[in-house]
């Protein structure tokens, strides 16, 4: 309020205890530790657990970037105390690259029908695509999305590190620069990241939406984790008049507002397939509305949509922790049941797979997760203590 | 037009915080009706003399909801009901297609009577409320009690407000 002055407050140092610490290693190490038995077991379906677990925290380093970037572009004050967790997110990009390369280069036709030769071989369709749907090019599009965004992560996070360091205000318009520039790289990377790696597992299938659709996801389930921060930050004390309930709230309405959404994009994918009724098309919809991945598939509507909005459409609820808690958890299970509904028909069409093997992929990839993203807020403050418009954010207060 | 009325005592200041304050304090000695004038959003002032939330979003909820079921029934009633048509050889009630309206009324329901709801709480359009002092719109900011707060007493309030550091007290009577 107003008898802040941003000179005697600031934020304290992160720090994870040492528990904490080790039990994401031993999550990392257990996890992957299953997913190896899975690939002695059964590769082809621990290729799939990997691709789900993989492409779920790529959503959350993305959407990191993706927030970081919309806050430079439109010269946000409000949400300066909490780009720096949006930044945390982006410090796992490199691993997204570290991580994806196994599948471009070892999955082959265990995850994707038009790397199988024999099948393309009496395939005209899939001999049409050959053109962009082949090894070498997917490969050389992989680097090229994942090189553009560590380029991309490094450079406009790095602009926010360095002003920690000299307050210069000339690093944030080097930041509103190359957010621009992300934000155009980053609709046509994601788009085709996600045509590659999810739709190309049906390859005979197409939906001109389904980047947006992942996208949406991608945001909606970014948000609910980068709340989850903010209120952690909040609730510890650790950023005492700095990040406030104010922001948390702010965060929750952006995650009701892509919850909106998200449900808008899924339904016009829907829609337009319904209503057409091309075989081609309704192919995607077929395979998930029989066996147990028609409830899988109400799931969505149901959690990720209905009980989320109106969860969140209250004041109170946006301002109350434990409840915006449980909301923000609800949806970021969500994002992991969209993306294993996206891939796991591939696998198996008549039954719902799940046991230890996704349960491993994804434990190690949150131990992974975890340990970079507390590893960077251990290194860096809290928050941009020297950015030009930190004193809009401290004074940041949600009217009724 | 109806006649303008306008009675009560007015306290000016010339710093936002202080007015924030003093406005607190007025709250805790018990006034009920005032209100503050200022040339712009105070941080804070809804809370120091006690607002209360708006009943708007009730109301954009309730119309949405309306308008939502309304715009069901329309499409239930027409391609169903009084004249069924087989298009494309779906079912007569085919809940995906009939989304895209049931959402755009309860987008149309909502959004109007927000908006209506809004003038009607403002008491809009009324456009030329009477004027206290040309200020208030640039440089004053100004805690206002008009002559309808219980146990109305001029001489009381005029003193209180010096009490609260009002820079100047004007007593207004306007009819």
């Amino acid at each position: 309020m107003s008898g802040l002055n941003i000179e005697n407050v600031s934020p304290q140092k992160f720090k994870l205890g040492n528990t904490a610490n080790m039990a994401m290693m031993a999550m990392a190490g257990l996890g992957f530790a299953l997913l190896v038995l899975g690939f002695i077991v059964n590769h082809e379906r621990a290729w799939h657990a990997y691709l789900v677990s993989f492409f779920y925290f790529t959503c959350m380093a993305m959407g990191g970037l993706f927030f970081t970037a919309i806050q430079h572009v439109a010269s946000a004050g409000w949400s300066v105390n909490v780009r720096r967790l949006a930044e945390a997110l982006a410090s796992f990009i490199p691993f997204v690259f570290v991580l994806g390369l196994p599948i471009v280069i070892f999955a082959g036709k265990d995850l994707y029908l038009w790397l199988n030769a024999d099948e393309v071989a009496k395939d005209a369709i899939l001999q049409g695509k050959a053109a962009y749907l082949n090894k070498t090019f997917f490969i050389i599009r992989f680097a090229i999305f994942a090189g553009a965004w560590i380029l991309f992560s490094k450079k406009i996070v790095g602009f926010s590190l360095s002003q920690d360091n000299d307050g210069k205000d000339s690093w944030t318009v080097c930041a509103l620069k190359w957010s621009v520039a992300f934000l155009l790289v980053f609709a046509l990377s994601f788009s085709f990241f996600s045509v590659d790696f999810l739709m190309s597992l049906e390859p005979h299938w197409f939906s001109t939406i389904f980047g947006v659709y992942c996208f949406a996801g991608l945001f909606q389930s970014s948000l609910a984790l980068l709340t989850l921060m903010a209120l952690y930050v909040v609730q510890n004390g650790l950023a005492k008049g700095l990040v406030t309930i104010e922001h948390v709230h702010d965060l929750g309405k952006l995650t009701k507002g892509f919850t909106v959404f998200w449900a808008y994009i899924a339904f016009s994918q829907f829609m337009l397939i319904w209503y057409a009724n091309l075989p081609e098309e309704t192919i995607f919809y077929i395979d998930r509305s029989h066996g147990g991945w028609l409830y899988i598939s109400l799931a969505l509507l149901v959690f990720r949509f209905i009980v989320p909005f109106l969860a969140l459409l209250p004041r109170w609820a946006k301002r109350t922790p434990a409840h915006l808690t449980a909301v923000c958890i609800l949806i970021l299970v969500m994002e992991y049941v969209d993306i294993y509904w996206l891939v796991y028909p591939n696998y198996s069409h008549e039954y719902v797979a799940f046991s230890w093997m996704e349960i491993g992929a994804f434990v190690g990839f949150l131990g992974v997760f975890g340990i970079i993203v507390t590893r960077f807020l251990g290194q860096h403050n809290l928050i941009p203590i020297k950015d030009p418009r930190r004193e809009e954010s401290i004074h940041h207060h949600v009217t009724y | 037009m109806a006649k303008k009325r306008l009675s009560g005592v007015v306290g000016f200041w010339s710093d936002d915080h202080k007015i924030v304050e003093a406005a607190h304090k007025m709250r805790e000695a018990g006034y009920k009706h005032f209100d503050a004038i200022t040339p712009f959003p105070v941080h804070g002032m809804e809370d120091a003399i006690g607002i209360k939330r708006s009943s708007i979003p009730y109301v954009t909820f309730i119309a949405g909801v309306m308008g939502g079921s309304l715009g069901l029934l329309l499409e239930y009633w027409t391609s169903a009901v009084s004249w069924a048509l087989n298009v494309g050889g779906k079912p007569y009630f085919s809940l995906p297609a009939f989304i895209p309206v049931t959402f755009e009324l309860t987008i149309l329901f909502a959004a109007l009577s927000s908006v209506g709801a809004m003038f009607f709480l403002n008491k809009l359009p009324q456009v030329d409320p009477p004027i206290i002092d040309p200020d208030l719109t640039c440089s004053k900011f100004a805690l206002w009690i008009p002559d309808t707060e219980p146990g109305y007493s001029p001489e009381k309030i005029e003193a209180f407000l010096k009490q609260i550091g009002a820079e100047e007290v004007r007593r207004v009577v306007e009819f």
